[in-house]
C-alpha cells in the first residue's frame, strides 16, 4: 500500500502537453517510416523477383545487409556517422531514414514470399484474359499477395512503433526521449518508465487488434472500399432480377 | 501464307485438304508447329485448323503435347518453329511473336484451364467483370454482361460467392463465363473436367454442349472421349508431339487407322 502510494509522485499534469507532443512525434515517426518502408520494401521485393539478375543481386545484397545490422547501429550511422562526413540530416529525417532502411529489408522478405506464393496459374489466367503486365500485377497478384503478407506486415508495423523508442539515442523528442527528460528532472525512473511503457502498450495493443480485425474482414471477402461496396450491391440487385434486364444483349448475341 | 502446306509429310488426314490455301474460314490455323523443352521435342511439325463454328478435340496420353499445343494458340507458350494464325491474322511465325497487340489476340481467344484459376479475392461476378473493365467496357455494362453470363451457366444465384465457397463444377462454370466475357471468337479448353468429380463434370459438359449448340468455335483438350465423340466435328489424336491421326470422331474414335490410336483407345476403354 505504501509502495503503491509512494510509486506515483511525479506531477504528471505538468507534463501533459509535452507528453502529447512526444506521442504525436512517435506516431509521426511510425507513420512516415512505415509508409516509406512498405513502399521501398515492395520495390526491393519486386527487384528480387526480377528476371534481370543484377537487379536480383542488388536487392538481395540490400536485404541481407540491413537485416543483419542492428537498428541502433543504423541509427548511429545515419545520424552521427553521416554527420561526421558533413552529411548532416536533421533528427527527424535521420530517424525516419534509419527505420525505413531497416524495416524495408524485413518487409521486402515478407512481400517477396507473399508474391511468389501466388500460383503461376493466376498470372496465366490474367494474361489469357488480355490483361497487361501492370493490370495482372495490380488486379490479380497484388491483392492476393497483400492478403498473404498482411499478418507479417502487421507484426512489423507494431514492431516499428516500438522500434521508434531507440531514437531516444539521438534525442528524437518522441515518447522515450520525453521519458528520459522527465526522469532526469524527477529522478523517478521506475514510475516514469512504467507509465511510458503503459503508453506504448495503449498504442500498440489496439493497433494490433485493429489490424487483426482488418485481416479477418479481408479474409472474409468483405468489401473495404466504397467503390467495391457499391459494385457488389448493384450486382446483388441485378442478380436478383429474374429475366435478363432490358438493354443487355440476349445470351445468343452475347456469344456472337 | 502463299506456300502450300505439306500436309502429306504428316500423318494422313491432319486437316481437311490443307494443301490448298483456303479463305479465312479457319479461326485458328496452325502450321508446322514445333517446340522443345530442354531438348525434348514436345511438338513436332503439328498442323491443324479450327474452322469457324466447329469443335476440334485433341485427345491423347498425358505428356503427349496436347496442352502445349493448346497453350501455343494464345501464346501462353511460345513455339520454336511454325506459324499460328488466329482470326486471319498471323500471330506467330518461326519463334517470333508477330502479333502486334497481344492483348487483342487474347481477347479473341478465350481460355478455360484445368484448374479453373479463378481470382480467389474476387466474387464470381467480379471475376467475369474484370477483363471487360480493363478492356474499356463501362462498369455498369460489364456488370450487366457478367450477370447475363452467370445466368447462362446457371449460376446467377452464386454471383456474389467467392471461388473458395464454390464447388469445383461451379468454379469451372464461372471460369467459362469469364472466358466468354470479352466475346471471344474461339474458346480453348484445357482438360476442363479433369479435376472434377462425375457430377461436376456433367454440369460443365452441359454448359459446353450449350455453347456448342449455339455455334461457338472451340478447341479442346480432353480425356472425356464420349463427350469428344458427341460434340466434336474433328478429333486429333496427339502422341509424342505429333498428330498421329485426325478426322471426324466416328472415324478416329470408331475406326482408328493407326496402331498407336488403337492402343490408346484400348487402354482408355479398359481404364474406364
Amino acid at each position: 500500500m505504501t509502495t503503491a502510494a509512494g510509486l506515483f509522485q511525479v506531477p504528471w499534469s505538468d507534463y501533459r502537453s509535452d507528453l502529447l507532443d512526444a506521442l504525436l512525434k512517435t506516431v509521426s515517426y511510425t507513420a512516415v517510416s512505415f509508409a516509406g518502408a512498405a513502399l521501398l520494401g515492395l520495390v526491393v521485393a519486386l527487384l528480387r523477383l526480377s528476371r534481370v539478375w543484377p537487379l536480383r543481386a542488388l536487392a538481395a545484397v540490400y536485404t541481407e545487409l540491413f537485416k543483419n545490422i542492428p537498428l541502433l547501429a543504423i541509427i548511429f550511422l545515419t545520424y552521427f556517422g553521416l554527420g561526421s562526413v558533413d552529411i548532416r540530416l536533421d533528427v527527424f529525417t535521420a530517424g525516419c531514414l534509419s527505420l525505413i532502411v531497416f524495416y524495408s529489408a524485413y518487409l521486402s522478405e515478407i512481400f517477396r514470399a507473399a508474391i511468389s506464393g501466388i500460383h503461376d496459374g493466376q498470372t496465366e489466367a490474367g494474361e489469357a484474359l488480355g490483361l497487361g503486365r501492370l493490370s495482372v500485377f495490380g488486379h490479380v497478384i497484388f491483392p492476393q499477395a497483400l492478403r498473404l503478407a498482411l499478418p507479417g506486415t502487421n507484426t512489423m508495423l507494431v514492431d516499428l512503433l516500438k522500434g521508434t523508442s531507440l531514437l531516444v539515442t539521438i534525442s528524437a523528442a518522441e515518447l522515450m526521449s520525453e521519458a528520459r527528460l522527465i526522469t532526469s528532472s524527477t529522478f523517478r525512473a521506475l514510475e516514469v518508465y512504467l507509465v511510458i511503457s503503459a503508453v506504448y502498450f495503449a498504442l500498440c495493443y489496439p493497433l494490433s487488434q485493429l489490424l487483426l480485425a482488418v485481416e479477418r474482414a479481408i479474409r472474409a471477402g468483405k468489401p473495404l472500399t466504397p467503390g467495391r461496396r457499391r459494385r457488389l450491391s448493384t450486382a446483388r440487385a441485378l442478380l436478383a432480377e429474374a429475366p435478363a434486364p432490358a438493354g443487355t444483349p440476349s445470351p445468343k448475341e452475347a456469344t456472337a | 501464307m502463299t506456300e502450300p502446306v505439306t500436309a502429306a509429310a504428316q500423318a494422313p488426314g491432319t486437316t481437311t485438304g490443307t494443301t490448298a490455301p483456303r479463305p479465312t474460314d479457319a479461326v485458328i490455323r496452325i502450321r508446322d508447329l514445333g517446340k522443345s523443352f530442354d531438348g525434348r521435342r514436345v511438338l513436332d511439325d503439328v498442323s491443324l485448323d479450327v474452322p469457324r463454328g466447329r469443335i476440334v478435340s485433341i485427345i491423347g496420353q498425358s505428356g503427349g503435347g496436347k496442352t502445349t499445343l493448346l497453350r501455343c494458340v494464345n501464346l501462353l507458350e511460345r513455339p520454336d518453329t511454325g506459324t499460328i494464325e488466329v482470326a486471319g491474322e498471323t500471330v506467330h511465325s518461326d519463334g517470333r511473336i508477330v502479333c502486334r497487340d497481344l492483348a487483342r489476340l487474347r481477347r479473341t481467344v478465350g481460355m478455360v484451364f484445368q484448374r479453373f484459376h479463378l481470382f480467389p479475392h474476387l466474387t464470381a461476378v467480379e471475376n467475369v467483370m474484370l477483363a471487360q473493365v480493363k478492356a474499356g467496357v463501362p462498369e455498369r455494362q460489364a456488370l450487366e454482361r457478367a450477370v447475363v453470363l452467370l445466368r447462362r451457366v446457371g449460376l446467377a444465384h452464386r454471383g456474389l460467392a467467392h471461388p473458395d465457397q464454390m464447388s469445383g463444377g461451379e468454379q469451372q462454370r464461372v471460369a467459362i463465363a469469364r472466358a466468354l466475357a470479352l466475346k471471344p471468337e474461339v474458346l480453348l479448353f484445357d482438360e476442363p473436367t479433369s479435376s472434377l468429380d462425375p457430377e461436376a463434370t456433367r454440369e460443365v459438359l452441359w454448359v459446353m454442349r450449350e455453347l456448342a449448340e449455339e455455334g461457338m468455335t472451340m478447341m479442346l483438350v480432353t480425356h472425356e472421349l464420349p463427350f469428344a465423340r458427341e460434340v466434336s466435328d474433328w478429333v486429333a489424336f496427339v502422341d509424342g508431339g505429333r498428330i498421329i491421326e485426325a478426322g471426324p470422331p466416328a472415324e478416329v474414335l470408331g475406326r482408328p487407322q493407326q496402331a498407336r490410336t488403337r492402343a490408346f483407345l484400348t487402354t482408355y476403354e479398359s481404364a474406364e
